[in-house]
């Protein structure tokens, strides 16, 4: 494990270091060098799961089985039909720095296979007990054991072909290591999240994974990349899909980059859903991770990723594989090259695709009186409106159109005036937007229509915005922001007083997912139960919603759509489900969906009961999204404006 | 064409047809009314048709003096505005040729650009419907029905849909016709409403079917069915559905036909839904439980919707209660007519409750319940049935 290093500066200043009574340097034990190297290499069951399959990978297998127990805890096993170790072998494999990969340091510099530092199996032995059972052509089958220093004999043992490896109880020997793992459910969830990763990257290997028993996964082997590819999203997912693809022949460096990334219909709120191969290691890279962003840049709103799948393949000395302990990272010899080759293949696929939403009728076949093509739809205007929302992160519209990004920009230029204020960071509710198509949202109002407004003491504008004047001057309510804000703080006072109110359904209303977030349903349960919904697992891969808060129902609040996105949420690493920020996270996320959206036109009385919400809202501290409710001209600032001052 | 119409008949017509056609569309023809004006051995007619492309409807005016036959078609909206502004005519006359229609009353004469009438969709009749055409199939099941029994089903079930579009809710109600038995379904995922009824005949068509007719074509049907004993023929095809109301025999001349798109997709499994171990029954006087049930929702608001019942079986009562945190509570308490069963304690959306009771005409209902978690059952005689999921109060 990591010992934190303190910073020089606060050993330095810390304790007199004439008061230090100092310890001789010694070399540490084997044992414990070992376990100190392994916390590097082994951080929980998904990181032996990696290495057994990558060394399963390198030995050339085309079939290879994964068996975990307690979500890899208690037990993992990968078997492959690949090419064996001999048993004069076995001890070396358990040995530290003994490789078969890897004969000198030049070598380092062109790495073809996944693994390279003859590191790993000695690694996992030191915290965990290890068997091997391998047969090689031309050599006795045999298996030798290993746990911590321990190692037993190499003896004859009955297999057929290729290796099993066997991982016991692992941190047997560190127990406040065992202590940090998470439930078996999460950390099953993790190994199943790198056996994806390598299939996704080996499409022609096959592959089936069974936990406690229960067949999770079973991969046959593919022709491409796509097939594994659609096999493992969903091939449901395949409509939102764009195919990317740039081949050596577009870099004279041969450097190709093939990929399927989502349409913005299907992008997430989490980075999760970005799966980035290198030589078909899987490997986190911001700078590939930044270019596929900026390959949206317009195309979906600010805190929201892209899905993609990305495979980069290059020659091996253009490429540093030795960068980081467990592999995860990779450093190009031309980082710049490849965040343009991502970038650009990535923006250029997307322009290409019809990204125009498809319609979905929801009652019968369009009648053939029509005939095709030219149907009473309402595709011209959805068009256009889908269009609108793209162009909102032009800069300045010239149209007479409302720009919601304009006003936000006028009123934060407005408000430095004056005082301080946050940037608007979260946008994600401007979907939420008159559409300009419907009747309602009128253009602009011109100035001479002004004073046919009729005389109130409030007037919603845009049906987003609320103005109203008191003491001080003119306040300007963002509609949306403030009622969620007020929704999410009686809420979170309700919710310390009980579970929320929850109506049954006839039927669960079915949640289609993957079969990790299936797997941590289990946790999320408590905190589920003090919102009001009552969820369970219908399938491997579906949770059924069979109570919901009665407060949503009444909102129009969709519980299919919710749970999912709920669900989506809960998968972020930072989410832990009993926390009081995961418990905010999701009572903000249902403020915002009761909430009145910008465009909802407001009645007299709606307006007058959310600008009676501003006083109280107001006085407290906390405010799900950090961002004003409601900002505040005074007269002296209008005297400036106005330059009578 | 020439007509003079009798004011207040060519006001409701237009109402009705203005209420299906289109009002945002690409095609301007279809946010039009098509007038057709005929006459037969001295009998004239004026037929008004719209349609918005899913649901379409025809609809004969008859106290129409057809002095020039012909057609027009002309914006639905300035005609629906005209006619109800001409408040003090009894009757106006209608003229057209070309593409402009006038509408010409005593003091005032105004001429509305239309568009050819052959620019009009076709819509089809009854007899198309039933034997198909070329572009449908013939009907599945042909069948009569009379209006009263027919809205009554609709009545009994319509208010039950949901409202809003969701994904896991139905926007329509399901029809299903077997024999001579016709049963309509409505659900919004957390109570479903069952009505039944008794056809006079068969009709013709194979075997039982079922269709999910779109909540939108059932409003408009309730309000062109007029007198209880009218004769209305279904003609349910592969995605369509159509009604002539007023048809003789054959569909032929309706004074009204109403056809509509069905909606695609499963209708959930409603049997299943319908519980059948209920062991406790409580007969209400609907009146007295429609009022307490109204008395005790006063103090309900979004967040604590819902009414507490608390059955008590030795004395026979029920004692119903709302608490709202920031809002105060209420009580109530009602005798009852009958009690089978050992106590409960059940939650429940008070809407959910009168509004099954608002369509319930006998004076006496049966609540059947199980426990607080389980659905409860409200009967009125055989033919209507009610499922209803429960709140959990807290
Ligand atoms: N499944 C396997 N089939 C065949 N040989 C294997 C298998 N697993 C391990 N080996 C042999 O054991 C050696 C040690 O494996 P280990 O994973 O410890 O190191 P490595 O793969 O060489 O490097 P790294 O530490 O980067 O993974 C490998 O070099 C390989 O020769
Ligand atoms: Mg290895």
């Amino acid at each position: 494990m990591h010992t934190p290093i303190p910073s020089l500066a606060s050993i330095h200043w810390a304790v007199p270091p004439s008061t230090l009574q100092r310890p001789a340097i010694r070399v540490l034990p084997p044992l414990v060098a070992d376990q100190i190297a392994a916390g590097e290499v082994v951080e929980r069951p998904a990181s032996v799961v990696k290495e057994l399959l990558e060394n399963a990978l390198d030995a050339g297998a085309t079939r290879i089985e994964v068996e975990l127990a307690q979500g890899g805890i208690e037990l993992i096993r990968i078997t492959d039909d690949g090419a064996g170790i001999p048993p004069d072998e076995l001890p070396l494999a358990l040995a530290a720095h003994a490789t078969s990969k890897l004969r000198d340091a030049e070598e380092l510099a062109r790495i073809g296979t996944l693994g390279f530092r003859g590191e790993a199996l000695a690694s996992i032995t030191s915290v965990a007990r290890v068997r091997i059972r391998s047969v090689a052509p031309g050599h006795e089958p045999s298996e030798i054991e290993g746990a911590g220093d321990q190692r037993s004999a190499v003896r004859p043992a009955a297999v057929a072909r290729g290796t099993s490896i066997e991982v016991r109880t692992l941190f047997f020997n560190t127990p406040a290591r065992r202590r940090f793992l998470r439930t078996p459910a999460t950390e099953q969830t993790r190994c199943m999240e790198v056996v994806r990763d390598l299939a996704l990257a080996h499409p022609a290997v096959a592959l089936r994974a069974l936990c406690d028993g229960r067949e999770t996964l079973d991969l046959r082997a593919e022709q491409g990349p796509r097939a594994r590819a659609l096999a493992i999203l969903g091939r449901e997912l395949e409509d939102n899909l764009v195919e990317v693809h740039a081949d050596e022949q577009h870099d004279a460096r041969g450097v190709s980059l093939w990929g399927l990334v989502g349409t913005p219909a299907v992008a997430r709120s989490n980075a999760r859903a970005q799966r980035v191969f290198v030589n078909g290691r899987a490997v986190r890279d911001p700078s590939i991770q930044h270019a596929l962003r900026e390959a949206y840049r317009g195309l979906i709103e600010p805190g929201r990723y892209p899905t993609a799948v990305l495979m980069i393949d290059l020659p091996p000395d253009g490429v540093d594989v030795n960068v980081h302990p467990a592999k995860a990272e990779v450093r190009f010899r031309d980082q710049g090259m490849v965040h343009s080759l991502v970038l650009n293949t990535v923006r250029e696929a997307l322009r290409r695709a019809d990204l125009t939403p498809t319609l979905a009728h929801r009652t019968g076949a369009r009648p053939a009186i029509f005939g095709p093509g030219d149907g009473p739809t309402d595709t011209a205007s959805d068009a256009q409106s889908f269009a609108d929302y793209f162009r909102r992160d032009l800069p300045a519209s010239t149209g007479g159109r409302f720009d919601y990004q304009a006003v936000r920009d006028a009123l934060d230029r407005v408000l430095t005036m004056g005082s301080k204020v946050e940037p608007a960071g979260d946008a994600s509710d401007e979907r939420e937007r008159p559409d300009p198509a419907s009747p309602e949202a009128a253009p602009a109002t011109p100035a001479s229509q002004l004073e046919a407004l009729p005389r109130r003491d409030h007037l919603q504008v845009h049906q987003s915005y609320v103005v109203a004047q008191d003491d001080d001057g003119v306040v300007i309510v963002d509609q949306h922001a403030l009622h969620e804000r007020a929704m999410f703080e009686a809420l979170h006072a309700r919710i310390t007083a009980g579970p929320l109110e929850s109506q049954s359904l006839l039927t669960p209303a079915v949640v289609d997912t993957s079969s990790e977030r299936v797997t941590r349903l289990e946790e999320l349960t408590p905190l589920l139960e003090r919102l009001g919904i009552d969820a369970a697992a219908l399938s491997p891969s579906t949770v059924g919603v069979r109570a919901f808060p009665t407060l949503l129902f009444s909102r129009g609040v969709d519980p299919i759509d919710f749970m999912s996105e709920l669900l989506d949420r809960a998968d972020a690493d930072a989410f832990v489900p009993d926390s009081e920020e995961a418990l905010r996270e999701v009572l903000d996320m249902m403020a915002c969906k009761a909430a009145v959206k910008a465009g909802d036109r407001l009645t007299d009385a709606e307006i007058g009961a959310l600008l009676e919400l501003r006083g109280s809202v107001e006085r407290s501290t906390s405010c799900p999204h950090g961002r004003p409710t409601s900002v505040r001209l005074t007269l002296a600032d209008l005297e400036r404006l106005f330059e009578r001052r | 064409m020439r007509v003079v119409c009798d004011r207040a008949a060519l006001l409701e017509a237009v109402n009705l047809v203005s209420g299906v056609v289109a009002s945002r569309t690409p095609r301007p023809q279809l946010t039009c009314v098509r007038l057709d004006a005929t006459s037969e051995d001295g009998v004239g007619t004026l037929v008004l048709s719209g349609t918005d492309a899913e649901t379409s409807m025809r609809l004969a005016v008859d106290r129409v003096d057809v002095e020039r036959a012909g057609e027009a078609l002309v914006p639905a909206d300035k005609l629906r505005q005209i006619i109800q502004a001409e408040d003090h005519e009894s009757t106006l006359t209608l003229e057209a040729d070309g593409d402009s229609c006038q509408v010409l009353g005593t003091d005032a004469r105004f001429r509305v650009l239309g568009y050819p009438a052959s620019d009009f969709p076709a819509i089809g009749d009854f007899k198309s419907a039933v034997k198909g055409s070329a572009e449908s199939a013939p009907a599945r099941a042909v069948f009569t029905h009379n209006a009263g029994d027919l809205s009554e089903l609709i009545a009994r079930t319509i208010f039950a849909t949901a409202r809003e579009n969701s994904r896991y809710a139905i926007n329509g109600v399901l029809l299903h016709k077997d024999g001579k038995k016709v049963e309509m379904v409505a659900t919004d995922g957390k109570r479903l409403a069952l009505a039944r009824s008794a056809l006079a005949a068969p009709g013709a068509g194979d075997g039982p079917v079922k269709c999910i007719v779109p909540t939108k074509a059932l409003q408009h049907l309730q309000k062109l069915l007029g007198d209880d004993e009218e004769p209305v023929r279904l003609a349910v095809g592969e995605n369509r559905i159509t009604f002539a109301i007023g048809a003789s025999e054959d569909g032929e001349d309706p004074r009204a036909l109403l056809s509509s798109t069905l909606v695609e997709g499963a209708f959930p499994p409603y049997q299943d839904v319908i519980p059948k171990d209920q062991d406790k029954s409580i007969t209400f006087d609907r009146d007295l439980l429609f009022s307490a049930v109204k008395r005790a929702a006063l103090l309900t608001n979004e967040e604590s919707r819902g009414v507490r019942l608390e059955f008590d079986s030795a004395g026979k009562k029920l004692r119903l209660s709302s608490r709202a945190p920031e809002m105060g509570e209420a009580n109530v308490e009602i005798e009852l007519k009958e009690y089978k069963g050992d106590g409960v304690e059940i939650g429940f959306n008070p809407g959910f409750i009168t509004e099954a009771l608002k369509v319930i005409n006998q004076p006496e209902i049966v609540m059947e319940l199980k426990d607080s978690m389980k659905p409860g059952l409200i009967r009125s005689g055989p033919d209507f049935t009610y499922v209803v999921m429960p709140v959990n109060l807290q």
